[in-house]
């Protein structure tokens, strides 16, 4: 086992499919780094493209949870979340654009680094593409 | 998937995605507007205390009284774009209606420079020495704290105000930019982007997407026009019109220039002295100019001969799964070979690549929902209703800043002796209603 710090991200029902308007829920926790080492956790839904054009990223839900003085996060107690999905962009596998999905846990620790986990579905079933003739 | 990520210098460029140092781009976009903000606060300084404040002095400060002129010059001096030319005229003055003073005038209070010897002399036309006889006098104003400086306008230049547009341009940009940066700063781009989502959420007229459907393009513009037979007339994309307009634009141009070259290659002929390196330049010329009027001709004869395409839909937005009804009207005078109708999907992305921004497009998807041959066109206009399916599956139409995914109807044509033209109609196909995984 890595004494790196590491985000775990459990999705309820393990799914990785979703449709529009559905929720999404699970926890999420960041093993191996001690309370003290932790300014701020931010946890977020979002999507972002792929593929050859610059990437463009939207955030469906965010939350942000900050070490307050004298009182520590507690980054390895598991942290639910919950939110119902919107109903687009859907996930697709294009030629030149693809779309994700994913659940992202981003914990700022206070010696300047940052811990990033995220967790990829899938929203709606559209097709990848292809030409047809 | 994890990462553990400290400070990074560097930008690299990893397949189609460009990494880079976030706060390093932070530092030097703080610095660069902050170095904005002081140049312009540095000019605002300068622009008042050079312009305004001795201005606002004279307006205000400087006490007015009779003065004789005793004599006029005008004194040249070598400037950064040549000689400069400033009247100066030796005053007498009472200063508190007692003391006599006599001074050089400066007739404004910047000195008055001219950049020719015409203007200056000018300024001194309105004054006439002073002789006893005559007794004649003009008002000017002096300073009291130094009775010495002495003028004979004053007033507001309005030149002075044109030349703040620069410092306040850069403080405005400077500021903005400061704020923007010291906003950004030390936030992840997540969380950026949620203050930029509850931004837009809050803007009183919320454009672009369509409120159910984010980041799905509304298509106002395709349902409002109805149409004759069914509910919308769908608008063309890419009118002809501008197309043949910029041809004709190229075309004047391109030869104007050449027939220049030409009346200049012709002329040293019929002088019996040809130019022949001139001549063989001209040539390739010529032949550009020549095929851009030919492509021109044609375009026009195209868009002339074959006449207007028209596509009606029974409803709008698409729905994945649904069928409509398209109504497909050509006019013109002609024999089409081929008649085509397809619905066609690209992917569209624009990229940076170094300081250029580049585009790309990509056909991902072609269903053919109508064809025929040996269309004759003479009398009436062809008319035909077709079916559209849309797929099951098909991704739902998506724009973002620089993605997207376009829907179009296309109506493909081959005359017969002409060019082949294509006529595309953009279409909004939404996301599946209750679509489920």
């Amino acid at each position: 086992m890595s004494d790196e710090p590491s985000v775990v991200i459990v999705l309820d029902g393990d799914s990785r499919h979703y449709g529009p308007g559905e929720t999404l829920s699970g926890e999420y926790w960041i093993e191996s780094v001690d309370s003290s080492q932790v300014a701020s956790i931010e946890a977020s839904v979002l999507w972002r493209t792929e593929g050859k054009g610059d990437e463009d990223m939207a955030v469906h839900e965010f939350w942000r949870r900050r070490a307050e003085e004298g009182q520590l996060l507690e980054p390895r107690r598991p942290e639910r979340f919950s939110t119902v999905l919107p109903r687009s962009p859907l996930s697709y596998d294009g030629q030149i654009i693809k779309l994700r999905w994913c659940f992202r846990v981003r914990a700022f620790l206070h010696r300047g680094k940052d811990v990033v986990g995220e967790r990829e579905f899938r929203l709606g079933a559209v097709s990848p593409s292809h030409v047809h003739g | 998937m994890n990462l553990a990520r400290a400070f990074r210098y560097y930008g690299k460029k990893r397949g189609h995605r460009r990494t880079g140092s976030p706060k390093l781009g932070s530092v030097g976009e703080a610095i660069f507007f902050a170095a904005l903000l002081l140049l312009g606060c540095a000019g605002l300084v300068w622009l008042f205390s050079t312009f305004v404040v001795p201005e606002w002095r004279v307006n205000h400060e400087f006490i007015e009284a009779p003065c004789k002129v005793l004599k006029t010059e005008i004194v040249e001096s070598m400037g950064k774009d040549g000689m400069l030319f400033a009247p100066r005229l030796t005053l007498e003055y009472n200063i508190d209606g007692k003391t006599s003073m006599r001074s050089e005038s400066r007739y404004d209070v910047h000195g008055g420079y001219f950049d020719n010897r015409d203007s200056a002399r000018a300024v001194l036309n309105d004054f006439r020495l002073y002789t006893r006889s005559r007794d004649n006098r003009y008002p000017c104003w002096y300073d009291p704290s130094d009775p010495q400086l002495v003028v004979l306008t004053r007033g507001y230049g309005w030149w002075v105000w044109v030349g703040f547009t620069v410092p306040v341009s850069f403080v405005i940009i400077g500021a903005g930019g400061l704020i923007y940066a010291l906003l950004r700063w030390g936030k992840s781009v997540e969380r950026r982007a949620a203050i930029a989502r509850r931004a837009s959420a809050r803007r009183l007229f919320h454009t672009g997407d369509n409120g159910d459907y984010p980041f799905v393009p509304q298509g106002a513009d395709m349902t409002n026009s109805p149409g004759t037979k069914l509910k919308f007339r769908l608008p063309m994309a890419g009118a002809a019109g501008w197309a043949l307009f910029g041809m004709l634009t190229f075309c004047v141009a391109w030869n104007g220039a050449v027939t220049v070259l030409i009346v200049v290659v012709i002329r040293g002929f019929l002088a019996g002295h040809a130019d022949w390196p001139l001549t063989l330049f001209v040539i390739p010329f010529l032949a550009i100019g020549i095929a851009a009027i030919v492509c021109f001709l044609r375009r026009l004869l195209t868009a002339a001969g074959i006449g207007p395409t028209r596509l009606e839909i029974s409803d709008h937005p698409l729905q994945p799964g649904d069928l409509y009804r398209l109504f497909l009207t050509q006019t013109g005078r002609l024999r089409i070979k081929l008649l085509r109708v397809s619905l066609v999907c690209e992917e569209a992305a624009t990229y940076r690549q170094g300081t250029n921004a580049r585009s790309e497009t990509r056909e991902v998807y072609r269903q053919e929902l109508f064809r025929q041959e040996d269309v004759d066109i003479v009398d009436q206009p062809f008319e035909t209703e077709i079916e559209l399916t849309v797929p099951r599956r098909a991704m739902h139409s998506f724009a973002a800043e620089h993605n997207e995914i376009n829907w179009t109807l296309v109506v493909d044509g081959e005359p017969a002796g002409w060019q082949h033209y294509r006529r595309a109609f953009p279409v909004v196909i939404s996301p599946a209603a209750g679509g489920q995984p």
